[in-house]
C-alpha cells in the first residue's frame, strides 16, 4: 500500500463512520512516523504484535472541527483511539 | 721474456681465471640449493595437533592465555610474566584481563599453565586450546585466525555489521558493547539437539541462511494429533492461524529472529546466528502485518509443550510480541511450558515505559520461566523506546539496528525489543549445547548471574546487565 493509497482508505473510512460526505474530511497532516510495534501503537482488543520499530504514516484528518488520528503503513491502517478505542481497518 | 713465454703466462692466466670463476659459480648453486631446501622445509606445513604444537613453539607462537585479576597494569603482567622467562605475546583487546603468553624456554603448555595456576595473581590461565578447524578451512591465513586464542571469528561476509556479536566501534559504536559472542563460540557454537521454538510471523524456512537449521518433524514420528484439529501434517512446524502445517513466514518479522538465533555460521553467507547450529521450529500465530491473537499464541504454545513431551527437545520459546492486555489463559500456558521445562524468554515492550508500572505481557507474568528482554544501542545505552522495569525486566540485550535474515534470501537490520529477545533466546540455547540437562530454573538463573553490569542499566532491570554469552556457556 502506497502512503496516497493508505490517505485515501483513511478517509473513506472516516466518512462512513461519521455517516459523512467524503468532501467533508479535510486532511490536516500526513507525516512519516516510527511506530513502537507491528500495530502500530494502535493495537485492538485481544491483539498481539511484534515488538519491531515499524516507518509508516501518521494521518491527521478532521470534520466537524473534530480532530481524527490513522496510522499506516504498507501492511495495514488503523484508527487511533476512536472513542478510547483503536480498530484496524 | 719472449714470445713463446708470454703466450704460455697469458694461457694459464685464462685457465687460472676460468677455474675460479668455476668454483665461485659452484659455490653461488651449492648456496642456492641449500636456500632452496630451506624454503621448502619452511612451506612444509605441519599436520596433526602435536606437529602444530611444535611448530607453535618454535615459531614463538603463545602458548597459553592467562587471565589476570583486574587492577593489574601492564607493567606488572609484564613483570609477572618476565619473572617465568616468558612474554607476553597480546593483550586481548575484547576480553579484558586475558593475555596470550609465549614461554621462551618452549616448556609444555601444560607445565606452563600450572605455573601460572600457582601465581596469585591470576584468575585463570589455559592452554592456548585447538579449535577444530571445519573441513574446509585449509589455508594458512584461516587456520592462524581460528587459533587466535579464546576468540573465534566466523567468516559469514556480513559478520562485521554484527555489532550485537562483535563489536569493534564500528559505525560509531562503542567497543566491546556486545555479547562476547566470539569468545563463547571458542566453547561452543551450539547443537542441534537443541529445540528452539520461534512463536512468530513464521519463519523462511526456506531461506538460504536458515535452511540447515529449520527443525523437521523427525523420521518416524506421528504428524501432530489434535482433538479438534485432527491429524496435522507438521513438516515444519505449526501455523496456529490457519490451524494448518505451513508455517512460512509471510512478513519477514519471524524470519529476522530465527536469524538472530541460528543463522548458519561458517558457511561463507550472509550472517551468523548467535548459534551456528541449532534446531529452530516456527511456530506462526501472527499475520502478514504482524499481529496476532491470544487465542493462536496459546494454540501455538501448546504445540510445542506437545512436541516436547512426544520427545522433541524443545527446550526454549523465543515471543518477541506482546500487548498491555492481561490474559490467564495466556499465563497458564506459559506456566504449563514452565512444567515441561521450558524457558520463554519475551520482549519487554517498545514504548519507553516502566513495566514495574505498565505491565506488558507476556514479558511481566511471574512465572519462573519468563524472561523478559529490554534493549540496548550499540553504545550500551538502553534503547530510547525501550521498557524496563526494575522488578519485571530481567535482562537486556542488543536491540538496535539489528542485521539478519529476511524473507526472499534477504537480509534486513531491524531495530526492537524484538531483536532483544532472540539474542537471549539464542544464549540460553549456546548455553544447553554445553549443559544440556540443565533445567529450567538453573538455565534462567545462569543466563541472569552471567550479565555484564551496564551503567545505563542501574535501577532499569533486574540484573542491571547485558547478557554476555561467554559467562553464559562456561
Amino acid at each position: 500500500m502506497t502512503k496516497d493509497e493508505a490517505v485515501d482508505k483513511a478517509r473513506k473510512d472516516l466518512a462512513q463512520r461519521l455517516k459523512l460526505d467524503g468532501s467533508k474530511i479535510s486532511e490536516s497532516s500526513v507525516d512519516d512516523a516510527d511506530f513502537p510495534d507491528m500495530a502500530l501503537g494502535a493495537a485492538e482488543e485481544d491483539e498481539m504484535s511484534g515488538q519491531m520499530m515499524t516507518r509508516g504514516w501518521r494521518i491527521r484528518l478532521s470534520a466537524d472541527g473534530q480532530g481524527y488520528e490513522y496510522r499506516a503503513d504498507k501492511n495495514q491502517v488503523r484508527l487511533y483511539g476512536y472513542k478510547g478505542k483503536n480498530y484496524r481497518l | 721474456m719472449n714470445r713463446n713465454n708470454f703466450l704460455v703466462h697469458l694461457a694459464l692466466a685464462i685457465v687460472l681465471i676460468l677455474v675460479a670463476a668455476f668454483f665461485g659459480q659452484l659455490n653461488r648453486w651449492r648456496k642456492q640449493w641449500s636456500m632452496h631446501i630451506v624454503t621448502m622445509e619452511e612451506k612444509k606445513r605441519p599436520q596433526t595437533s602435536e606437529e602444530i604444537a611444535i611448530a607453535d613453539r618454535a615459531a614463538g607462537r603463545p602458548e597459553v592465555l592467562v587471565k589476570f585479576k583486574s587492577g593489574l597494569s601492564h607493567d606488572a603482567i609484564e613483570a609477572l610474566t618476565a619473572r617465568l622467562n616468558d612474554r607476553v605475546e597480546d593483550l586481548i583487546e575484547n576480553a579484558p584481563g586475558w593475555a596470550a603468553i609465549d614461554d621462551l624456554d618452549d616448556a609444555s603448555p601444560a607445565a606452563t599453565v600450572e605455573q601460572y595456576r600457582a601465581m596469585p595473581g591470576v584468575e585463570y590461565a589455559e592452554e592456548n586450546y585447538e579449535i577444530n578447524i571445519p573441513d574446509q578451512v585449509t589455508d594458512a591465513t584461516d587456520i592462524s585466525r581460528v587459533r587466535t586464542g579464546v576468540m573465534l571469528r566466523p567468516k559469514d561476509p556480513m559478520f562485521s555489521d554484527q555489532w550485537a556479536l562483535a563489536n569493534s566501534g564500528q559505525r560509531g559504536g562503542k567497543e566491546g558493547a556486545d555479547i562476547s559472542a566470539t569468545i563463547a563460540w571458542a566453547k561452543t557454537t551450539g547443537s542441534e539437539d537443541v529445540v528452539v521454538a520461534v512463536l512468530d510471523t513464521g519463519v523462511d524456512y526456506q531461506h538460504e541462511d536458515l535452511q540447515a537449521n529449520i527443525w523437521t518433524r523427525p523420521d518416524g514420528m506421528d504428524p501432530y494429533q489434535d482433538d479438534e484439529l485432527g491429524s496435522v501434517d507438521d513438516t515444519y512446524g505449526f501455523n496456529a492461524i490457519e490451524n494448518e502445517s505451513d508455517p512460512m513466514d509471510d512478513n519477514g518479522h519471524g524470519t529476522h529472529c530465527a536469524g538472530i538465533i541460528g543463522a548458519v555460521g561458517e558457511n561463507d553467507l550472509g550472517i551468523a546466528g548467535v548459534n551456528w547450529k541449532v534446531h529452530i521450529m516456527p511456530l506462526k500465530f501472527m499475520n502478514a502485518g504482524g499481529s496476532g491473537t491470544t487465542k493462536d499464541a496459546i494454540e501455538a504454545i501448546n504445540y510445542a509443550i506437545e512436541r516436547k513431551k512426544a520427545g522433541v527437545n524443545v527446550r526454549i520459546i523465543s515471543a518477541s510480541w506482546g500487548s498491555t492486555q492481561r490474559s490467564q489463559a495466556l499465563e497458564d500456558v506459559i506456566r504449563k511450558a514452565y512444567e515441561n521445562d521450558i524457558l520463554f524468554v519475551a520482549a519487554a515492550g517498545n514504548s519507553s515505559v516502566d513495566n514495574d508500572r505498565q505491565p506488558h505481557f507476556p514479558s511481566s507474568y511471574n512465572v519462573p520461566n519468563v524472561v523478559s528482554v529490554a534493549a540496548l544501542d550499540r553504545n550500551d545505552q538502553l534503547a530510547s523506546f525501550s521498557n524496563w522495569g526494575a522488578k519485571s525486566v530481567a535482562i537486556a540485550a542488543p536491540g538496535v539496528d539489528i542485521l539478519s535474515t529476511w524473507l526472499g534470501n534477504s537480509y534486513e537490520e531491524k531495530s526492537g525489543t524484538s531483536m532483544a529477545t532472540p539474542v537471549v533466546a539464542g544464549v540460553a540455547a549456546l548455553v544447553l549445547a554445553e549443559h544440556p540437562h540443565m533445567s529450567v530454573e538453573d538455565l534462567r538463573r545462569q543466563l541472569l548471574s552471567s550479565s555484564d553490569p551496564i551503567v545505563a542499566l542501574k535501577g532499569k532491570t533486574q540484573t542491571g546487565g547485558r547478557i554476555n554469552a561467554a559467562k553464559a556457556v562456561e
